[in-house]
């Protein structure tokens, strides 16, 4: 039982760790393209659209982290 | 260029990896037992091996690659920008550098404090601190190693890159025989961390059905979109810590 919560623990640090709407946050941008291209967005586009949801999520964790020191 | 693809993110990454694995390696030797820690290394590394092994060929021969690259590419979305945002976060001034030679000393202060090495026969500590060490630091080199190899259909660059920087950590490490301090990791973190972010980005998109435009070619542009977009996050937050003088005294963040 030790040795299982230590391997869940570590997937939980190395996946999760102190970043968590990272790993929350990437599965929502994966899930909302795939639903636009599955209600019929075009498949070019949403490379873009992935692209730009990809760059917010960085943005918004990364203001996040700052957010407290300003 | 699958063959760079594979090869230079698992060697970039691995560097860093290594030398942190070198650091406590250095530690549990110099303050303990040589041939206990080198066991306890030796013991990781064959665990390492075994699991790429393993976990690599059944993901190549099992997961059709379509379902593959989605989950590979969500793994390495989420892990690249973890490494990506702690860059430039330190990067801007915002978290603590990773200090190698700080590392080294607390964890010569914690061997000490363990009980003394046994005259004769095996040091178990020595053993399981360094077996720990690398296992731990070893596992993100393997998973890189893993998802890149299969994705693209070449494990054996993968692992190649691996090995050699594993190799030319421990030459150097062996040579200066103390922690490399003036690696710079940071560097070395962001430019892996816009790696796996790129080909994460790239292989999920095909995953969700995602039609890049310039097939492969897309990837340079991603590179260079995440590259600008990252230098601009570090100079935005350098820009917003030096507008707050009131925090200017505040000690960085945790160091993660």
């Amino acid at each position: 039982m030790r040795y299982l919560r230590a391997f869940g623990a570590f997937w939980y640090d190395f996946l999760i760790g102190d970043r968590p709407e990272l790993f929350v946050g990437s599965i929502v941008v994966l899930a909302l393209v795939w639903l636009a291209i599955n209600v019929g967005f075009s498949p070019t586009a949403a490379g873009g659209l992935l692209t730009v949801l990809i760059l917010v999520l960085a943005g918004l964790s990364i203001w996040s982290a700052t957010r407290a020191r300003t | 260029m699958n063959l760079v693809i594979a090869a230079l993110p698992a060697f970039l990454a691995s560097i860093v990896e290594f030398v942190e694995a070198l650091t406590i390696v250095l530690a549990v030797g110099v303050t303990r037992q040589w041939r206990s820690t080198l066991i306890g290394v030796a013991a990781a590394v064959v665990v390492l091996i075994v699991l790429i092994g393993v976990f690599g060929s059944a993901l190549v021969l099992l997961v059709p690659i379509e379902t593959l690259r989605l989950v590979v590419g969500g793994f390495l979305v989420i892990y690249g920008l973890q490494w990506l945002v702690k860059a430039i976060l330190r990067a801007a001034g915002a978290k603590s550098k990773h200090d190698e030679a700080a590392i080294y000393q607390r964890e010569i202060a914690a061997m000490r404090e363990e009980p003394p090495v046994p005259a004769t026969g095996m040091d178990w500590i020595s053993f399981t601190v360094a077996f720990k060490g690398v296992l731990l630091e070893g596992m993100e080199v393997a998973f890189i190693v893993v998802t890149f190899g299969a994705s693209a259909g070449q494990l054996g660059p993968a692992s190649l890159g691996a090995t050699v920087a594993g190799i030319l950590v421990l030459l150097v490490g062996v040579a200066v025989h103390r922690p490399l301090a003036r690696v710079p990791e940071n560097g070395l973190k962001f430019m892996v961390g816009l790696m796996l972010t790129t080909f994460g980005t790239f292989w999920a998109g095909e995953g969700v059905g995602v039609d890049w435009v310039a097939s492969d070619a897309t990837l340079l542009a991603l590179f260079a979109i995440f590259t600008i977009a990252s230098l601009v996050a570090v100079w935005v937050v350098r820009r917003q810590l030096r507008a707050a003088p009131v925090f200017a005294g505040e000690p960085m963040a945790k160091e993660a």
